[in-house]
């Protein structure tokens, strides 16, 4: 018998415990350690954060599914990992805190036979001074609690404006590193959306602020697309939404510090510049959990398993080189830690080789540039081949990793939501194949333009409601769930 | 966030706006249909075909 124990419940980590369930016998053990009681289906939160959806719309309770499909469930933050057990065992185990009401502050410890890290981000909220969401200064959408206190706040605002008062609103990343700009632009679309419904445009300045070094870059180094007989950049495709929808941009800044007043930023000409803002919406940083790594000795070893940025390393090529050297085949495809072959990284938690952006530095050396962004559907990808590896592993005594799917040999799709409605709502939709520009494979454009699309339209907003239910339920693991591609 | 009128070499200037054609397009059902199924293909066939 083995046991199987899959950190984190969110895309990743709940795709890779539901597969993993299915591909195994009974007799193997599958646990699932999530802080958080619910699953939520991310990319929706947007709409909570504009009022069109509630929370209890974007999330399900993790409990019942996981009691359904026979997976134990530990309501609990990892807190570390000890891969070769420690001075009285040398089974491999994790220790957890409990976050339960009933449990919280305990601890227990886990065995393993394999671990699946699947923690996701931290919001490094703290890397900005001011930018937390508890302070006050800035609002967030990360999470359905902040998108739902978002939407209260953003409705004060919207009165303001229906009683005269212009208001300056401010949507972007907020930090010089940050990446998800996909989520923020659609925010700042729908905010425009909303207003323009209202009819408050003459009440309300509203900015895109972003540390791109162009426009609709959204951290992957843009994208070129076919669109009306013409081969585009997305810089085109971005800039013309942001202005049909009357919004001013301001790119290549790093937010330094909020004050709830103004904004402070610096740019790559090495200028600071300040905003006056009435209500923002910034995207932090992102980092590892902070998972600790002990070795038998109980020795930290936490270095030699993740990256400084507290992400997990995975078979991807970690030299560091200049971005003309960067390489399609610096990317992982198996996800497994190369010191410890038993344990895999999946999703936003594995350590990327480099951004796949440009780096770019400003005058005063500081780096404004998006880090490397990982969607919903990578991370279901990543989270499903590594649970079929295992399972081979597993039940066939195999080796040899047969399932790979390495973000430069795999697509994405990120529709950005620009207003609700069926008959009413638009949504910009871009495909990009692959994630990671391949250069060898397409040397023009770096990847392939006939499933490389930017659009915008009513079709998109279809396709956003549609994967909304059908991932919400695939992830409640109802009748044939597995037929859904990831 | 008013539509001003056209300021010359301001950054907005530069960019393309849609006009009433690609605007109806947009909107047109029966178009977005067919890109409804378009769409979900290319992105069905991203999906399946990315991973081993």
């Amino acid at each position: 018998m083995a046991k199987v124990v899959v950190l984190g419940a969110g895309v990743s980590g709940h795709t890779a415990a539901l597969t993993l369930k299915r591909k195994l016998e009974a007799k193997h053990e599958i646990i699932v350690v999530s802080p958080n009681s619910k699953y939520q289906w991310i990319p929706s939160n947007i709409w909570v954060g504009i009022g069109r959806m509630k929370s209890k719309e974007v999330t399900f309770e993790l409990a019942p599914v996981y009691k359904k499909k026979h997976i134990q469930f530990h309501q609990a933050k990892a807190v570390s990992i000890h891969p070769e057990g420690d001075t009285s065992s040398d089974e491999s185990f994790i220790s957890i805190e409990y976050t339960s009401k009933e449990q919280s502050g305990q601890t227990e410890k886990i065995s393993y036979d394999y671990l699946i890290n699947a923690t996701g981000p931290k919001l490094n909220f703290s890397a900005t001074e001011g930018l937390s969401p508890e302070e006050g200064h800035c609002n967030s959408v990360c999470t359905f609690g902040h998108a739902e206190k978002t939407w209260e706040n953003l409705q004060q605002v919207f009165k303001k404006m229906e009683s005269g008062e212009k208001q300056t609103i401010v949507i972007g990343t907020g930090h010089a590193m940050a990446t998800c700009q996909g989520a923020a632009f659609e925010y700042v679309l729908n905010i425009a959306f909303e207003i323009r419904k209202r009819k408050l445009e003459s009440f309300c300045d509203l900015i895109w602020l972003t540390n791109e070094y162009e426009v609709g870059d959204f951290g992957m180094g843009g994208a070129f697309v076919k669109r009306n007989g013409y081969i585009t950049s997305t810089t085109v495709f971005a800039e013309s939404i942001l202005a049909e929808y009357g919004i001013r941009w301001i790119k290549r800044a790093g937010v330094s510090k909020l004050d709830g007043k103004k904004i402070y930023f610096d740019n790559l000409e090495g200028e600071s510049h300040e905003i006056a803002y009435d209500f923002s919406m910034l995207i932090p940083s992102f980092s590892g959990v902070g998972l600790k790594t002990y070795d038998k000795s109980g020795e930290d070893i936490t270095n030699t398993v993740f990256a400084p940025n507290g992400f997990m390393k995975v078979d991807a090529d970690y030299t560091a080189k200049p971005y003309e050297e960067w390489d399609a085949e610096d990317w992982p495809s198996i996800y497994q830690n190369p010191t410890y072959n038993n344990m895999y990284a999946a999703g936003i938690a594995f350590a990327p080789p480099h951004a796949i952006s440009k780096p770019m530095k400003s005058k005063t050396g500081k780096m404004i540039s998006p880090t490397p962004p990982r969607t919903g559907m990578p991370s279901g990808v990543i989270g499903k081949v590594v649970a079929l590896n295992i399972a081979d592993r597993i039940t066939n005594q195999s080796k040899e990793h047969k399932h790979r799917a390495s973000m430069a040999k795999m697509g994405a799709a990120c529709v950005v939501s620009a207003g609700f409605g069926m008959g009413k709502g638009m949504a910009a939709t871009m495909t990009v194949f692959p994630i990671v520009q391949n250069w060898k494979k397409y040397p023009r454009w770096g990847r392939d333009l006939g499933y490389t699309v930017g659009e915008a339209g009513l079709a998109g907003h279809w396709i956003k409601l549609l994967l909304h239910y059908l991932f919400l339920y695939k992830a409640k693991a109802k009748p044939f769930w597995w037929l859904i591609p990831e | 966030m008013k539509a001003e009128k056209f300021v010359p070499y301001s950054e907005v200037s530069f960019a393309t706006v849609p006009d009433k054609s690609t605007k109806f397009w947009r909107r047109f059902w029966l178009w977005q249909l067919y890109r409804f199924v378009v769409l979900n293909l290319k992105m069905m066939r991203i999906v399946v075909g990315g991973h081993s």
